[in-house]
């Protein structure tokens, strides 16, 4: 009975979950392109001696767009480093304390942090509508630099869904099951 | 005196790390903390903070960094697609005539896979998984087999092109200018990843054939500990298409690093192109599928994620070390160690190695580099030389018992007919020969400093 009033937060946990995972499979194949375009860059100019600087920034974008987007996703799958020597040895339930405290007191105030500094950097890169420097570059840095509000936002959003599941978890022994890791 | 709050929040946060939360967010949390109550006692100005978007956007716009996820797919894509396993394999064929065989054909595939994650643990596990029961079953001694996949794991660390030398490459090379900038020179000198590439070569080389000569003599005069493959069971594939296995990862590894070193692809062209390379080597031995190629792009995805993340958590964290006025008492630390120079060199490296019981490369990269870094460099030192020593010095960290990192992963994927015991054991003889070629690099810099020096 009891777990039955928590199901609308098991239902937002889970729906976080989907949604990272599913930007976090998108955002991946980015990579693929990254290797692409910058073989491209490298045929153009040893063997057409030609350099494009738009093709160069655009390997930039996606490359931000892979570390900025993608952290969310390497939460999600606990891809994040940490120091693991206790942590492993510790009982279900110490870690899922430490998981949540640390998302409170961590994750979250850090993530609130880059969201309020980055905030009018990014409103005055829109005001200007931001263009690349160099000529012939991409006219989109103001895109670029709002990933930097993109990211906190996201681990954030995956942050809350980590704090619910981990209380569920201390409340009810058990862990809503979650999208699979692997595709 | 605010100034040691920052050595105080250095020491929390390796406290904190402890808990076992992701680093990039303790580190990034801890700094906040106690941002906040320096700001709330009057000892720390917020303003500081307002650096970050700037600094986070220098991250972004740093095309040397791009390097790293290229490496990491072409890494992944080696991994993934079992060419790794087959190079060991083939290899081990090719030296089964040899005493040790199977140990050097470990050594030499690690050489090889330098270019892997960058990750300590990466590099030991699939190295552990891929050898360890190969050499126990044919016979060798647990702490031979242990000590050498662990020594051999730890190697990509400073095998060029490891994704290691690349952030280290570029965290000196902003200290470096630092360093010149604070002593009024203002046309500095640079230093580039390239350059830390090159001066890694013979160090990183002399490693190799150092572990190789040890495994020679040990097996020579132990043969016991390595016994060779009974010989019905040797190879009767012709040598020739051994070969062939061997060759193309080879190949591909030889030139993607040899584009490097000679000048005529960035690290990031020659990442991508080695990327690509690995891909077609996948595809051309028909262990390419969407779904293998799904999985090393979200692999890579991760790894990459988790890396610059680690990035963007010590950008806060070293503005809030600065806005306590960290950086100048370092400075000021280091500088009135007695022995001058060689003294703060000497501290420095103990803290360096020590703090590799808890921090990985990367974490270390980022956070001790650049408040010890400009430090030592004003005071004359090479940076070439000071990247190559922190890469040995913390491969030595990560093989050291009891704490090591290496030993831990070994650990967990090693059977339990292997003793921790005997994984101690196996590494001592390798953690003699990382500090042999410290010393030597103490008296002779020039083993790092030469090859980099014909560039110009």
């Amino acid at each position: 009975m009891a777990y039955k009033l928590a199901h609308p937060f098991k239902l937002l946990a889970l729906g976080i979950d989907h949604f990272t995972e599913w930007t976090g499979r998108i955002v991946a194949w980015l990579t693929l392109a990254m290797v692409a375009l910058t073989c491209a860059i490298v045929l153009m100019r040893y063997f057409f001696e030609t350099g494009s600087i738009a093709l160069q920034e655009a390997v930039t974008y996606l490359h931000a767009a892979v570390f900025l987007a993608g952290a969310a996703f390497t939460l999600k799958r606990k891809g994040h480093v940490s120091v693991d020597i206790f942590y492993q040895n510790f009982n279900p339930r110490t870690q899922a304390v430490i998981e949540i405290l640390g998302a409170l007191f961590f994750l979250l105030p850090v993530c609130l942090l880059i969201l309020i500094v980055s905030w009018d950097y990014v409103a005055s890169s829109w005001a200007i509508n931001e263009a690349s420097r160099e000529a012939g570059g991409l006219p989109w840095l103001y895109l670029l630099k709002t990933l930097l509000l993109l990211m906190p936002v996201t681990i954030m959003l995956q942050g809350l869904s980590e704090i619910i599941k981990n209380i569920l978890f201390l409340l009810y022994s058990k862990m809503p099951a979650s999208p699979q890791g692997e595709a | 005196m605010v100034e040691h709050i920052s050595i105080i929040m250095f020491i929390a946060v390796c406290v904190v790390l402890m808990a076992g939360y992701p680093v990039a967010f303790s580190l990034a949390g801890t700094a906040l903390i106690f941002a906040l109550i320096g700001n709330f006692s009057g000892n720390f100005d917020m303003s500081f903070l307002y650096a970050l978007p700037n600094r986070l956007y220098g991250i972004i716009d740093n095309t040397a960094l791009i390097a790293v996820p290229l490496f990491i797919f072409m890494g992944v894509m080696l991994e993934k697609s079992n060419l790794a396993e087959n190079l060991l394999s083939s290899m081990s064929l090719l030296f089964s005539r040899l005493q040790g065989g199977l140990g050097i054909s470990v050594v030499l595939v690690g050489m090889l896979l330098a270019a892997s994650t960058g990750i300590v643990g990466a590099t030991v596990v699939t190295l552990g998984l891929m050898s360890l029961p190969t050499m126990l079953k044919q016979g060798y001694s647990s702490s031979l087999a242990a000590g050498s996949i662990c020594a051999t794991g730890t190697l990509g660390q400073i095998i060029p092109p490891s994704i290691a030398l690349v952030l280290l490459g570029d965290v000196l090379s902003s200290a470096y200018q630092q360093s010149q900038l604070a002593l009024g020179i203002f046309a500095p000198k640079t230093v580039s990843v390239g350059d830390l590439f090159l001066g890694a070569v013979i160090p990183g080389l002399m490693l190799v054939a150092m572990y190789i000569i040890y495994l020679l003599i040990i097996t020579h005069f132990r043969p016991h500990l390595a016994p060779r493959l009974p010989p019905r069971e040797q190879s009767k594939v012709p040598v020739l298409q051994l070969l062939q296995g061997l060759l193309a990862p080879i190949v591909l590894i030889v030139a993607v690093l040899g584009s490097i070193l000679a000048g005529i692809a960035t690290p990031t062209e020659a990442a991508g192109v080695g990327a690509f390379g690995a891909a077609l080597l996948a595809l051309g031995s028909r262990r390419l599928s969407i779904d293998r190629l799904k999985e090393v792009a979200q692999t890579t995805t991760e790894v990459t994620s988790m890396v610059f993340l680690i990035l963007v958590g010590a950008a806060v964290f070293s503005l809030v070390f600065r806005g306590f006025g960290g950086e100048a008492l370092v400075e000021d630390l280091l500088s009135n160690i007695p022995g001058g120079l060689f003294g703060a060199t000497f501290a420095v490296m103990v803290m360096i190695f020590f703090l590799g019981f808890i921090l990985d490369f990367i974490e270390i990269t980022y956070i001790v580099v650049p408040i010890i870094g400009p430090a030592l460099l004003g005071m004359g030192l090479d940076p070439i030389w000071l990247g190559v020593m922190i890469a040995i010095n913390l491969q030595t960290s990560f093989l050291t018992p009891p704490f090591g990192f290496a030993l831990f992963y070994l650990r967990g994927v090693a059977p339990k007919t292997v003793k921790t015991k005997d994984i101690y054991q196996g590494v001592v003889p390798f953690i003699g020969i990382q500090l042999f070629l410290m010393i030597l690099l103490c008296f002779w810099p020039s083993v790092a400093t030469w090859l980099p020096s014909l560039k110009y």
